[in-house]
């Protein structure tokens, strides 16, 4: 069995808390990618799980065993780092071979192991080398052999790919993406910057902020219905967009106005009593459009900027409302506009999220009819 | 002129060859008069000290070998032992510095490295007591035990350095790996140590071998005597006999200048790499 269970897991350094209780549980054969800003305490939550740091309070089991004070290597655990720590001095086939030769294998199953690991890598023809005549991406698929050899029930990644270039990192993932396949009964945690990576390849993704938990979900579902403004803004690249607003009407549509006073007709439903609250509007950039003739008109602006991507392009647009901050609005690469045109754009109403003045998202009644 | 801009360059290159041989001559030339004199007789030493032997004698050094040979096994086995204690304990005691939980480690560090200030004179009269006590005085065990105790502070430094620079990852990696700490110094730090350790290797061969204190005032017997004792009693001995003294010298000084040119290569690495990055 190989469900991991965190009851109120805290971490501090002397007097330092970095984790806040962390109540996670995680399925047999599930694949969780932890993302958050640098320094929010994916790493130490990850080396928590893997035992190199001690937990300083609460509860960590593996199975049905309480694993708080098991040794980093009887925990069913194996780990890549994110520097790859391959043995220098070693070949890779002794690099893979380490543990198992700790653990007193006979030679002929170490052996096998080893090579069938090598196979599923494609690593060989390198079984002879020495780490440091790899390739970055050679060395990657060495410290992932060697994790696989030892048969573990949990798989942790550190930021595996961070080390690679932009194509070896897309070719990787895809093969990431393959050995979890093969591997349906292990349970995989991942930690990364990259939302696509994790976007991509998790099952659920645990968003971590300041040592806490902000949500926990399957990617669409943090992507559609971010549970505060934070997730919201880290989760979507370009990030979505956020305008400051008070609630002017409440009804079946309800009214609201914008810090320059333009007024939103949108189908949410607010109470009476919510009248002059303060809320956030988000609107996700592609979510956006430039209306068309039949639309409702929802903004008006200047562009500032045009990013072009090829496929899309992205429009910094001005319209007032977020003083500092330009919406941002993705249309495809084909639309033919220019610096300092004033667009009308639009949005299908069913896409705005709204958050309350904590940036807590606030339950509408579409939201609810549609069951989320 | 296109001359012009190569021309300043190969000056500086050639006055810097011309410096670095001169340089050179002034180590090599002393030591190179000395060898040669061995081959010369006592009385050609005075009368025409610059110039080549008369006749390629070997006698001197045949007298200088036999009159040596005690000296040099006992140096030998001084140096073996203590080089072998001083980096082993030197090595564990850097694992422990840098791996392991203390508390109050810097102290710890304080105190181990501390030992580097003790100066041996200061320390003599007591040692002569302490050793008379254990009953080892005038014994090879004396010498070991005195290097090893004299030299492990500064060796630790050494290794306590390299290894910091180790990456921690690799500790990590190991332990994930099932190692204990012990096979994770033997199977990983160990070997990763290899430069630093034959730095420290021959640096203490370098200072036990030469060492001169300690060997004259913990030493009498001939047959306990090192080398650098050993040269001094053969020339107040054969004080007029400078052939055979010089053709001495030169055997005694003959293992040192070896193993130095054979390992300089990695010895300077391994000192070059703890200090640098
Ligand atoms: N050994 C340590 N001693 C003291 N503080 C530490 C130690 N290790 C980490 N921290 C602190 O704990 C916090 C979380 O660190 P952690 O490495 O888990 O962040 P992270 O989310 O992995 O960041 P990144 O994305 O940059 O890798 C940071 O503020 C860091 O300074
Ligand atoms: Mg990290």
């Amino acid at each position: 069995m190989a469900n991991l269970t965190l009851r109120a897991v805290r971490k501090s350094y002397g007097t330092m808390p970095v984790l806040h209780g962390i109540d996670l549980d995680i399925a047999e054969g599930e694949f969780v990618a932890f993302v958050g800003p640098s320094g929010c305490g994916k790493s130490t939550l990850l080396r928590c799980i893997a035992g190199l740091e001690d937990i300083s309070s609460g509860e960590l089991r593996i199975g049905d065993i309480v694993m708080n004070h098991v040794a980093p290597a009887e925990r069913g655990i194996a780990m890549v780092f994110q520097s790859y720590a391959l043995y220098p001095h070693m070949t890779v086939f002794e690099n893979m071979a380490f543990g198992l030769r700790i653990a007193g294998r006979p030679k002929a199953e170490i052996t096998a192991r080893v090579h069938a690991a090598a196979e599923k890598l494609q690593l060989v023809p390198y079984l002879d080398r020495p780490p440091r005549a790899l390739s970055g991406g050679q060395r990657q698929r060495v410290a992932i052999g060697r994790a696989i050899v030892r048969d573990p029930q949990v798989f942790l990644f550190d930021e595996p790919l961070s080390n690679l270039d932009a194509a070896l990192r897309a070719a990787t993932r895809v093969e990431i993406a393959r050995l979890k396949k093969s591997m349906p009964g292990t349970t995989m945690i991942y930690v990364t910057h990259d939302q696509v990576e994790a976007m991509t390849l998790a099952d659920r993704i645990v968003v971590l902020r300041g040592g806490h938990i902000e949500q926990v979900g399957r990617p669409i579902e943090l992507y559609r219905n971010p549970a505060n403004l934070f997730v919201a803004g880290f989760i979507g690249s370009p990030a979505m967009n956020v305008l400051p607003a008070r609630v002017e009407h409440a009804g079946e549509r309800s009214v609201f106005r914008l810090a320059d006073e333009a007024l939103l007709h949108l189908p949410l439903q607010m109470s009476e009593s919510e009248v002059g609250r303060a809320v956030y509007l988000g609107i996700r950039p592609e979510d956006l459009r430039l209306a068309a003739e039949a639309d409702e008109p929802l903004l008006q602006g200047r562009i500032l900027l045009i990013e072009h991507l090829g496929e899309v392009q992205i429009l910094h647009v001005d319209v007032g409302a977020a003083k500092e901050t330009p919406l941002l609005v993705k249309v495809p690469g084909t639309t033919q506009l220019d610096e300092n045109m004033t667009v009308v754009l639009a949005a299908d109403p069913d896409s705005v999220r709204l958050f309350d003045a904590e940036g807590i998202a606030m339950r509408t009644l579409r939201a609810e009819s549609v069951g989320c | 002129m296109t001359g012009g801009h190569r021309f300043w360059p190969s000056v500086t290159k050639a006055m810097l060859w011309a410096f670095l041989c001169a340089m050179g001559l002034l180590v090599i030339y002393p030591l190179f008069w000395m060898g040669l004199g061995g081959f010369k007789s006592n009385s050609q030493i005075f009368s025409d000290p610059f110039a080549l032997p008369e006749s390629w004698s070997f006698a001197n050094y045949l007298t200088a070998w036999q009159a040596t040979q005690g000296y040099m096994v006992s140096s030998l086995l001084v140096t073996l032992i203590s080089t072998l204690t001083t980096v082993t304990i030197s090595a564990w005691t850097a694992f422990g510095l840098t791996r392991t939980e203390i508390p109050g480690k810097p102290l710890v560090v304080g105190i181990v490295l501390g030992g580097m200030m003790l100066s041996p004179t200061v320390a003599l009269v007591p040692l002569v007591r302490m050793l008379q006590d254990y009953g080892i005085y005038d014994t090879h065990a004396a010498l070991i035990l005195l290097y090893t105790a004299f030299r492990v502070p500064f060796t630790t430094f050494l290794i306590r350095a390299y290894m910091l620079d180790l990456p921690r990852d690799l500790d990590e990696a190991a332990m994930m790996d099932g190692a204990s700490p012990g096979q994770i110094f033997r199977k990983v730090i160990l070997p990763l140590c290899q430069p630093i350790l034959i730095s420290c290797v021959v640096l203490h061969i370098l200072f036990a071998w030469n060492e001169y204190l300690f060997a004259m005032i913990f030493t009498n017997s001939p047959g306990v005597q090192t080398l650098p004792v050993g040269l001094t009693s053969m020339m107040s001995k054969q004080g007029t006999n400078f052939a055979a003294v010089f053709a001495a010298m030169t055997i005694s000084a003959l293992p040192i200048v070896i193993i130095f040119f054979l390992t300089q290569r990695y010895f300077i690495r391994g000192l070059t790499q703890g200090i640098g990055k």
